[in-house]
């Protein structure tokens, strides 16, 4: 270091202090040698600069490009002979699944004429198989398929719909898209992309300067920005890596970055990854990006099947999709769609005939968004509650999964206008209601309602509220008692009279009845059927505590259940949900059914991950369970649920129990017929005293409901080891079934009464004969 | 080996269950089905293609009224208006349910347990009344080594078959087959000895 500055001293001052020449040649060398090193560092930083510009563009393609959302699917529509479906519900369901009424042959159609319907189905990969396109005819008449026929397509006796996207699962920036692939389109759309946006995109190397020069040749003649010189490449760079600010920082780095691209991608990786960033819409908070999506946006087709015009219309949006929105500005974007056809004609795309008759359609586009994002909040809530138990977060929100749900429109919409009709007419404005809807022998969840605004997205009460369920817990008492033949009967007479209890530490318990009265002996099936308090509580504790508490537990109940008697009048917190979780082993003779919301989960492409299958579990003896619903019917003949026939034709035969906590704080009514088992809270949020039993106010929402959808009755198959005897309740004896007080009702084989009396109440002659020799 | 016989047992039995699958194909659904008012047009239209709604096809109503209790018995009941319904028997299988079940016998000969219950769950959903579609999951489960799972779907289908004794005798048997299989003697011959008295 030394040495060097030494020898530097004398140099610098000798060409000081000699000659002028010289000195003006070294001061040009020593620019020159500035610029060098200026220009070297320069190469260096570009360097370093496009190792970084690099590491993007490649991390970025290499890895996943895309987040999409999982997609949430309603169950599939089964079309077969004798499916329970009526006309109108059918039309609903094809707007939902986003079939156009048209003329019934065009894919995605479908044409009615009363009873009569022409569906021109899409075809959908199920994950148990793809179900073909088909060109349906079908008769509906009252509310079942009279006749189904494939008129096009591979023939089947039973044909699924594409289900209804009923929701999604958003990454955080909200982008919505649906992939395609290159080779699966068709091939006018990238033909008529380029013939707009790039003609030289297999030419160039990513940029192209002819194009910008081109471009802003014609920018200043027309003093502003009407032509882009940007290749598609450029613009996928500019939306994939970088802000959308206009600076020339921005632009050097978007042309090097696109030379970067098509250094390291083919042409087709480009466009295709092009093909599904591209912005073109907006759905709300919601971003519709890609082709794929966009043409089910805006014409709820696949986009396969779009038509010459319809394909013009996309590519012209991609320019300005709020300035060319087809739904908000027809006129712009039919003047836009019309130059894309010129361009696709000039490039030789259409024959001059097809452009013109193209430029004569009318755009085409659907009424509206073919689905509005989460339109069941409280179903999609239970739907992600069970995919949390599974899957992470950041995987939902990403990977595209497709979510095969048991959500079915037709009820969720019963559903929906049962609460959002019957809560206005019950007074209080701060009630509120939960509603669940399974089907009974399945388990599946078909509607939920969290909410009397089904629409909000807010506290699920379905799922959150945890309210004491009153008398929804006495035929679980009965069913314990009952299934003690030995011991109890439906007539068994049970005390319907006071008593008190008094606790080791002095506190003091008497039960009473809702009405306040006492009926001396009542019989076990009326005891239920009237809901009263006292002989429950009495059979309870006789039976035990821990009786009836296992048997809560064996049909599924996961709250704590306390040790004291106040639970046989059900001091006991659930939640809706919970509620249809016990009540699906009543109805069901005594099988546990796990609700479920999905049947099936599989990836982007298909492939199955997980399956949710049916389940069953007996948990309680069919028989003594036949009895119980034997009880449960006569509540709604006879008892406090009889007030649901004001609403639904006698027709139904339905089962329930209605439950009523105090100062009517919760009002609850859980029931089922021979198909659906429902079950229906209302109260207020902040646990304040109402007006209303479970027969005033929980069941006009559930009879609502019952009645708006059809149905079979609830008739049960009576099981082995029951047989029905014409018998005299209060004389606890057989008798014929001509006298006014016989009651046909079932036993458990060997528990029936072993009397027989005659209609006026004695003993036939015949017996009697026989004593009075023995005792002559 | 154990397994191996249980297997072939219950494939026996899958042959019984066809016979009776197929017994039941002929017949609609329940038509216990309630429409909602103003739904049901006034006059039905005539179906568009042939073949669906024969007489044949009618769907079987199961009433208390109807049940083979005597004629009485049925004036009696007539007389009491809204009384709590039973029946003898479960649902028969539409033909749709039917259809599935078959490809589901087709998918359980190839090996193919995964997707012969897809099938039979679609079965199940349309007709889940119906004894027999309950019978073959269990043979399905069986056949995939959850044993388990088979005891509980024959328990669910013998608690829909009602006063059908063959319905009866093959899901008794075919709960002896499992409950051997699952080391369970005593439930076995409790199973078989109740489709003895058959």
């Amino acid at each position: 270091m030394k040495n060097t500055d030494k020898a530097r001293k004398p140099g610098r001052k000798k060409p000081a202090s000699r000659k002028q020449p010289a000195a003006a040649q070294s001061r040009r060398k020593g620019f020159w040698r500035i610029l060098l090193r200026l220009a070297l560092l320069g190469l260096v930083l570009l360097a370093g600069w496009m190792v970084y510009l690099d590491a993007q563009v490649t991390s970025r393609f290499e890895g996943r490009r895309f987040e999409v959302p999982s997609r949430v699917y309603a169950r599939p529509l089964e079309l077969y002979s004798g499916a329970p479906v009526s006309a109108a519900a059918l039309e609903q369901e094809l707007a939902l699944a986003g079939f156009h009424k048209g003329d019934g042959s065009r894919s995605g159609s479908y044409q009615r004429s009363g009873g009569r319907f022409l569906i021109s189905s899409r075809g959908f990969d199920f994950p148990d198989g793809k179900e073909p396109r088909r060109h349906l005819a079908l008769n509906i008449a009252g509310d079942q398929v009279q006749s189904l026929k494939v008129v096009k397509g591979p023939d089947s006796g039973i044909v699924r719909l594409e289900p209804a996207q009923i929701g999604g699962i958003y990454p955080a920036h909200q982008e919505d898209r649906i992939l395609v692939q290159l080779d699966k389109l068709p091939e006018l759309l990238p033909a008529a992309l380029m013939s707009v946006e790039d003609r030289r995109f297999y030419d160039h190397h990513g940029i192209a300067p002819l194009s910008i020069a081109r471009a802003m040749l014609a920018n200043i003649r027309a003093g502003g920005i009407v032509q882009g010189g940007s290749t598609l490449t450029q613009q996928l760079v500019k939306n994939f890596f970088l802000t959308r600010e206009q600076t020339l920082l921005r632009k050097g780095n978007e042309a090097l970055m696109s030379i970067l691209l098509e250094l390291h991608y083919s042409k087709s990786d480009i466009l295709e990854t092009y093909l599904n960033e591209v912005y073109l819409g907006q759905a709300g908070t919601r971003s519709i990006h890609g082709f794929g999506l966009a043409s089910q946006f805006y014409f709820a087709e696949a986009l396969e099947d779009l038509l010459p015009h319809q394909l013009a219309l996309l590519v012209g949006m991609v320019k300005g999709p709020s300035y060319y929105n087809p739904r908000r500005h027809p006129q712009r974007a039919t003047a836009r769609r019309n130059l894309v056809l010129d361009q696709m004609q000039q490039a030789g795309l259409l024959g001059e005939s097809d452009a013109q008759r193209a430029r004569s359609l009318p755009l085409g586009v659907s009424d509206k968004a073919s689905f509005s994002q989460n339109r069941y909040p409280a179903y999609i809530d239970l739907v992600r509650r069970h995919l949390a138990r599974d899957y992470k977060e950041e995987d939902l929100r990403s990977e595209g999964l497709r979510i095969f749900t048991t959500l079915n429109p037709a009820m969720q919409m019963a559903a929906e206008k049962a609460v959002t009709e019957t809560l206005p007419r019950l007074g209080d404005k701060a009630l509120e209601s939960a509603l669940v809807v399974t089907a009974k022998d399945s388990g599946e969840v078909l509607a939920l309602v969290g909410g009397r605004d089904p629409r909000y997205a807010g506290f699920n009460r379905a799922l959150d509220a945890s309210r004491q369920i009153g008398s929804l817990v006495k035929p679980f008492v009965y069913l314990a008692a009952l299934s003690q033949p030995q011991r109890y009967t439906l007539i068994t007479p049970l005390q319907d009279t006071r008593f008190t209890l008094k606790f080791e530490n002095g506190t003091v318990w008497q039960p009473k009845n809702y009405d306040g009265l006492e009926r001396g002996e009542v019989p076990l099936h009326q005891a239920l059927s009237k809901s009263y308090n006292l002989p429950v509580v009495r059979v309870g504790l006789d039976i035990g505590l821990a009786e009836v508490k296992s048997t809560l537990q064996a049909f599924g109940t996961s709250s704590a259940i306390s040790d004291y008697p106040s639970m046989l009048l059900g001091a006991v917190a659930m939640t809706p949900v919970n509620v249809a979780q016990i009540y699906q082993g009543l109805a069901t003779s005594g099988f546990n059914t796990p609700l479920r919301t999905i049947r099936e989960v599989t990836d982007a492409g298909g492939e199955r991950l997980s399956r949710y299958s049916l389940q069953v579990n007996q948990v309680a003896d069919p028989a003594a369970v036949h009895l119980l619903q034997y009880a449960m019917q006569e509540t709604m003949q006879e008892g406090t649920g009889r007030s649901a026939y004001n609403t639904v034709p006698r027709a139904l035969a339905l089962a329930g129990k209605t439950g009523t906590t105090d100062d009517g704080r919760d009002a609850w009514f859980a029931g089922f017929s021979g198909d659906l088992l429902t079950v229906v809270w209302v109260g207020r949020d902040d646990n304040g005293a109402t007006r209303l039993t479970g027969a005033s106010g929980a069941l006009p929402v559930w009879s609502n409901f019952m009645a708006q959808v059809p149905q079979n009755s609830f008739t049960p198959v009576v099981p082995d080891g029951v047989q029905y005897h014409w018998v005299n309740v209060q004389q606890q004896a057989l008798t014929d079934e001509q006298c006014e007080n016989a009651r046909l009702m079932p036993f458990i084989t060997g528990s029936e009464p072993t009397q027989t009396i005659t209609c006026a109440g004695a003993l036939p002659q015949k017996i009697r004969g026989w004593f009075e020799g023995l005792f002559q | 080996m154990m397994r191996v016989q249980m297997r072939a047992q219950v494939l026996r039995r899958a042959v019984v269950c066809a016979v009776l699958l197929l017994a039941g194909c002929a017949s609609g659904p329940g038509d216990g089905i309630y429409v909602p008012a103003g739904e049901r047009p006034q006059v039905p239209k005539p179906p568009l293609t042939d073949g669906a709604a024969k007489p044949a096809d009618e769907p079987q109503v199961w009433r208390k009224s109807e049940q083979p209790l005597g004629q009485k018995s049925q004036q009696k009941a007539q007389q009491q208006t809204g009384v709590p319904e039973y029946r003898e028997s479960g649902d028969q299988m539409p033909a749709a349910a039917a259809g599935l079940v078959k490809e589901a016998i087709t998918l359980m000969a190839q090996g193919n347990g995964a997707a012969a219950i897809t099938r039979l769950e679609r079965a199940q959903r349309i007709a889940p009344r119906s004894a027999a579609v309950y019978f073959k999951l269990s043979e399905v489960y069986a056949m995939t080594g959850q044993l388990g799972s088979a005891e509980q779907f024959t328990l669910k289908g013998l608690s829909l078959a009602g006063r059908d004794e063959r319905l009866q005798r093959s899901g008794w048997l075919l709960l002896a087959d499992i409950r051997r299989a699952r080391g369970n003697v005593a439930g076995a011959q409790q199973a078989e000895s109740r489709a003895a008295r058959l």
